[in-house]
């Protein structure tokens, strides 16, 4: 029995022989057919247009997902919403880019957008419509009276039914269905034909998409882990070397990286890009212009932020050191470039990151520093608070908007919901990542000027750019409670009503809110 | 991008809820979403420190009486979504030919009166308007000012001479003020 068993087996791995090689080709030739298209495509910094195209057509689903929805809904609800009920159909989806700042934005109705102003202007006691409340005619001065808490009691409900803050932590709402299962629309049955599509979506998206993408993203770990490596080894002696070959290796990387979420980035105003200068050993530029690279100050909604920037210009990064699959991302960069990480400890100590800070902005021969000064990030509808730290180093700033379209899935992380990795996987099974990033033109500090003032120019200008809402709160509310000095300046502002009966009374020192510097001022997340 | 469902509610008790509050079927779903975004322990219902969480509630001087308003209708330390579109139905702006007892002018003076009737027993003391006049200065005024400006309005509004406000005293103290204006909001749809 066991040598007519041990023939045949014998004869079968034989013949599996020749059966293994063929599909070991037929595995092996388009793996790493692709894999060599991945690099050879980067190297090259070409793509093959596939993702423009492909996010064109999703715009067209999506659309014709939006009809469909809103027939449904009129057919569900009837015409009788009466009371300022407005028209469903005048929130417009603006197919393509548009040419002013909000390019791929949803579009409020004008009553809408109105009422949002009013009520971020309605936070502030003096604004010129809640004035009316507060300011007495002269004969009555100093007198109280009982329909004085109506001004309060209405900011409280409005406060309660929508606020400017709590929203921005959370994903941002979606006008529309974008027949993914995990937005704040979540799964709704509207037709067969739109769940049709869903379930081809969800299939192309977990099944073809995913597995494509996450080789992408490993080619791409691997890419910058060996390149990084090898470009580490060269002595430091041959810096502008170094650097050139640092700059191609971070680009490639990056744009790697873009692929595995297929994100379709587009950059406006190339004039205005950071760059740092290529200095050889005798101390002259040999590419890019003189004043340092400075710091790149941008808004921060997730870690893909970097990616966005980095496929398109070289960065140092400063920011807290991480464990996992961050942790290696870092650890290889910093192998050839000076990045600044901190560990969660120093981070504390804001002396001796404003110090490594500036010794960095200082070294010309170095790259432009990447800060966010949120601190944390806000889901892309706002830009809140910037911290002052990387506005007191001096220098050039170099402000940077981004905006991303959160249709085709949406970028922000909520980190205290998901890990990175987590994260990750959704970004991969989402549609894209598209966004739009400007360079805005670098500023300084003007002669007088505070940080904070300084920090809130930079901040207001990028607002206005991205198309997001200018907020004067401190992103760090995501997890501490608001600051009772902010109470206090209300009822300061209150009691001013009283002020011209006895004035002594009033203290006039309470502390301005919006310098309470006592949190980190660099961003812990990158 | 959490799973929170869009909506959760019964045909017959979004029914029941418009009717009783006048809300269209559209706000009451965006109440619900904001309501479930706030309920962030998943219960089905508000507790006071959800609503604190808001900044801009918690910095407003008025604010804890604001959310206490809410709870006077409940028998727990707790708000249902029923009870929450309730008390925001008083903010409703008003309308012609539309009743609603709600958001009346009546309605939105009973909720006014009710914040400084910290007690509920239908008047307002001395003791209670000085709780409420300190919540809106803070330590910007000094106790004996603020103790003579309650007086003073309590004898302005005092009719029957009892030393405390009633409703209809309060009603008629509020006589030429645009109480419809002023306590209302807007709900988008």
């Amino acid at each position: 029995m066991l040598p007519i068993g041990f023939v045949g087996t014998s004869k079968l791995m034989h013949k599996m022989e020749a059966w293994e090689i063929l599909v070991l080709l037929l595995v092996t030739g388009p793996v790493s057919v692709f894999v060599i298209t991945v690099y050879v495509l980067s190297a090259l910094g070409k793509s093959l247009g596939f993702r423009r195209k492909y996010v064109q057509m999703l715009l067209y689903i999506f659309e014709y997902g939006r009809i469909r929805i809103e027939k449904a809904h009129r057919e569900k609800y009837g015409s009788d919403e009466e009371d300022n009920c407005e028209d469903v159909s005048s929130k417009v989806i603006s197919l393509g880019p548009k040419s002013n700042g909000n390019a791929v934005k949803l579009e409020d109705s004008p009553e809408e957008k109105e009422l949002r102003n009013r009520r971020q202007s309605s936070l502030k006691l003096s604004d010129d419509d809640d004035q009316s409340d507060l300011n007495i005619p002269v004969d009555c001065k100093s007198d109280f009276e009982l329909s004085d808490i109506f001004h309060f009691v209405k900011n409280g409900i409005e406060a309660i039914v929508e606020d400017q803050v709590t929203q921005r932590f959370v994903a941002e709402e979606l006008k529309s269905w974008n027949l993914l299962t995990r937005t704040n629309r979540h799964y709704e049955f509207i037709s067969w034909r739109l769940s049709l599509i869903w379930l081809v979506g969800f299939f192309i998206r977990y099944f073809v998409m995913l597995p494509f993408r996450v080789t992408i993203c490993f080619l791409g770990v691997v890419f910058l882990t060996m390149a990084t490596a090898l470009v580490g080894s060269i002595p430091k002696r041959y810096g502008v070397l170094r650097r050139r070959l640092y700059n191609i290796v971070s680009l490639q990387a990056f744009e790697v990286f873009s692929w595995s979420i297929s994100a379709v980035i587009t950059h406006h105003d190339y004039e205005n890009q950071p760059g740092g200068a290529i200095v050889d050993e005798s101390g002259s530029i040999v590419k890019g212009f003189e004043g340092g690279g400075g710091i790149c100050v941008a808004n921060h909604t997730s870690p893909i932020d970097v990616v966005v920037l980095a496929v398109d210009n070289c960065y140092d990064m400063i920011g807290q050191r991480h464990g996992g699959f961050l942790g290696i991302l870092q650890r290889a960069l910093a192998r050839a470039s000076s990045h600044i990480w901190f560990e969660r400890s120093e981070m504390k100590d804001r002396e001796a990151v404003a110090r490594r800070l500036k010794e960095h902005v200082e070294d010309k021969t170095k790259l432009p520093i990447l800060i966010f000064p949120e601190g944390t990030c806000i889901n892309n509808s706002a830009v809140m608070q910037f911290k002052k730290g990387s506005f007191e180093v001096g220098g050039v700033i170099y402000p940077v908007a981004i905006k991303y379209d959160a249709r085709f899935g949406d970028p922000f992380w909520d980190s205290s919901k998901y890990s990175m990795l987590q994260y990750l996987y959704m970004m991969m099974t989402s549609w894209a990542i598209v966004c739009d990033v400007w360079y805005l033109p670098p500023m300084t500090r003007k002669s007088g000027e505070s940080a904070v003032d300084f920090a809130n120019r930079v901040k207001s200008l990028i607002a206005r750019k991205g198309g997001l809402v200018d907020l004067d709160w401190d992103g760090q509310l995501k997890r501490t409670p608001a600051k009772k000095e902010w109470k206090e300046q209300q009822q300061l502002e209150y009691s001013k009503k009283f002020v011209n009966s006895s004035p002594r009374h009033i203290v006039s020192a309470v502390e301005d809110p919006s310098s309470t510097g006592d949190v980190d001022n660099l961003n812990p997340s990158t | 991008m959490g799973s929170r469902p869009s909506l959760l509610l019964r045909d017959e008790e979004l029914a029941e809820i418009q009717k009783e509050t006048g809300f269209s079927a559209n706000q009451i779903e965006r109440l619900y979403s904001r309501f479930t975004a706030l309920d962030k322990t998943g219960s089905g219902a508000l507790s006071r420190e959800d609503f604190l969480r808001i900044p801009e509630l918690a910095i407003n001087p008025l604010g804890e009486r604001i959310v206490m308003a809410f709870f006077r209708h409940s028998e727990e330390d707790r708000v249902n979504f029923r009870q929450f579109v309730r008390v925001l139905a008083h903010f409703r702006p008003v309308k012609k030919n539309k009743d609603n007892k709600l958001n009346s002018r009546e309605g939105k003076l009973k909720f006014a009166f009710k914040l400084y009737d910290l007690d509920d027993d239908d008047r307002i003391t001395k003791e209670e308007l000085l709780a409420v006049l300190q919540m809106m200065v803070g330590e910007n005024i000094s106790e004996d000012q603020l103790m003579s400006i309650a007086e003073r309005t309590i004898l302005e509004s005092d009719m029957d001479g009892d030393g405390m406000i009633g409703f209809e005293e309060f009603c008629k103290a509020l006589e030429r003020s645009e109480v419809e204006q002023k306590m209302s909001i807007r709900f988008l749809n």
